[in-house]
């Protein structure tokens, strides 16, 4: 089990984890420089542990195949879809049920979903409700603030088609064409039933790994600014999306 | 009571005005001669809270209608004044100097008519922001329109049509029965 979970962190990450498992090596086999191996290692103490520990670090053959990589996959997957940080940020009339749906009576927390007080701790963005151009602005700035993975949920018929606000002059229609939503919940408004069906709509499609909001995203970008750009006259993004 | 103040007003400014109901004054003042019986109703008459101001439309007689709305705390009183201004040059005198309130009213009136309060501190921008068009809440402004030719639509729900019959249809659902009374046909 640890061999496998060091495998899926980054190299220069794994490096440093192979030091210390050097350093851990060399003190268990030589029990009477305990007290010197516990500085940094030179050079040649360095190669000679690479060469001794290589197969064991990163055997190509043994734990990067396919198989081992869905199996990292499942468990990250099981880990992500139970602890879901939704941002607390509610645009229109629907964060009202927030409250609710996180409370005692509906417990949202049993399914893993909690509140996140910024957007770089957050998983899920919610648009509850109607979303004005103005409000608009600040949801793509979130979003972008978000880190990898992150999901979309879109709340009531106003993101939807526009609900009642179908001919007002401030409000977007179809939230889709300006951030990549992952799920919408219908309704005017969705009952906390609902949005814990949504959630768990959301787990499915991220066991599954179906929900990738957010390399659509980064993979469709000149589509979602050219709509966005359309809808927000005065345009002060930074020009480059890099996180 | 009611009288006695509708009377007074009628002494003092030569205004038309009458009591549109138990605890309600109408005055109809000249644009002028708004902010002396403003400053009068407050300093004289003990009318010292301002409830609110609005604006309508009357795009047929070519003209903005402002309404003022004070309030008597002791008598439980209030007093409407109205006044009209001219719609192709909207221009009102500035009462914040009277009320600190007033200057939200009339920074919302700015953005949502257009109309000009001569003196008015404040940022340009209200609740709308990089708004290139009419003021929105004029009558000849087509909402609709605008709302159409912005806004992006889902494909299929661009009017009020009932897809009940096609969701059905695709989720193999049967509509419940309380539904069925709402139908759109």
């Amino acid at each position: 089990m640890f061999e496998m979970t060091t495998l899926v962190i980054p190299t220069e990450q794994r490096r440093s984890d192979e030091e210390s498992l050097i350093t851990e090596n060399k003190m268990t086999n030589n029990p009477d420089k305990n007290i010197k191996t516990l500085g940094i290692p030179t050079e040649e103490e360095i190669k000679q542990a690479q060469i001794d520990f290589a197969p064991r670090c990163t055997s190509a053959g043994r734990v990067n195949d396919k198989e081992t990589q869905k199996m990292v996959q499942y468990i990250l997957n099981f880990a992500r879809k139970h602890s879901l940080f939704v941002l607390a940020y509610g645009t229109g009339c629907g964060a009202i049920e927030i409250p609710a749906t996180m409370t005692s009576r509906y417990d949202a927390e049993r399914f893993g979903i909690r509140g996140a007080a910024t957007p770089r701790q957050a998983d899920v963005l919610m648009i509850t409700g109607y979303l004005s151009t103005k409000t608009l602005k600040r949801v793509i700035r979130v979003y972008e603030q978000m880190q990898d993975p992150k999901y979309v949920i879109a709340f009531g018929s106003c993101t939807i088609n526009g609900g009642m606000y179908f001919d007002s002059y401030n409000t977007i229609k179809a939230l889709d064409r300006y951030l990549p939503v992952d799920v919408y919940i219908a309704g005017c408004m969705p009952r906390p039933e609902s949005v814990i069906n949504g959630f768990i709509k959301l787990q499915e499609l991220i066991q599954n790994g179906n929900a990738g909001g957010g390399k659509c995203y980064r993979d469709n970008l000149d589509w979602y600014r050219a709509n966005q750009q359309k809808v927000i006259k005065n345009w002060d993004f930074p020009d480059k999306y890099n996180w | 009571m009611q009288k006695h103040i509708l009377n007074r007003l009628k002494k003092v400014f030569k205004v038309e005005g009458d009591i549109k109901a138990p605890l309600r004054i109408k005055i109809v003042a000249d644009k002028d001669l708004v902010s002396s019986i403003l400053l009068y109703l407050k300093n004289q008459m003990g009318f010292i809270h301002l409830n609110h101001m609005s604006c309508v439309d009357w795009i047929e007689d070519n003209k903005f209608e402002l309404v003022y709305i004070v309030w008597h705390p002791e008598q439980k009183q209030t007093v409407l004044v109205h006044t009209f201004i001219d719609r192709d040059n909207p221009v009102m005198e500035n009462i914040d100097t009277i009320w600190d309130q007033a200057n939200t009213y009339e920074r919302e009136m700015r953005e949502m008519y257009g109309i000009e309060f001569p003196g008015l501190v404040g940022a340009k921008e209200f609740i709308l922001e990089d708004w290139q068009e009419m003021p929105p809440m004029r009558r000849d402004f087509d909402t609709k329109k605008y709302a159409k030719e912005t806004y992006a639509t889902r494909p299929g729900r661009e009017n009020a049509r009932d897809v009940r019959k096609e969701i059905m249809k695709r989720s193999g659902e049967e509509l419940p029965e309380f539904a069925k009374k709402y139908s759109r046909d």
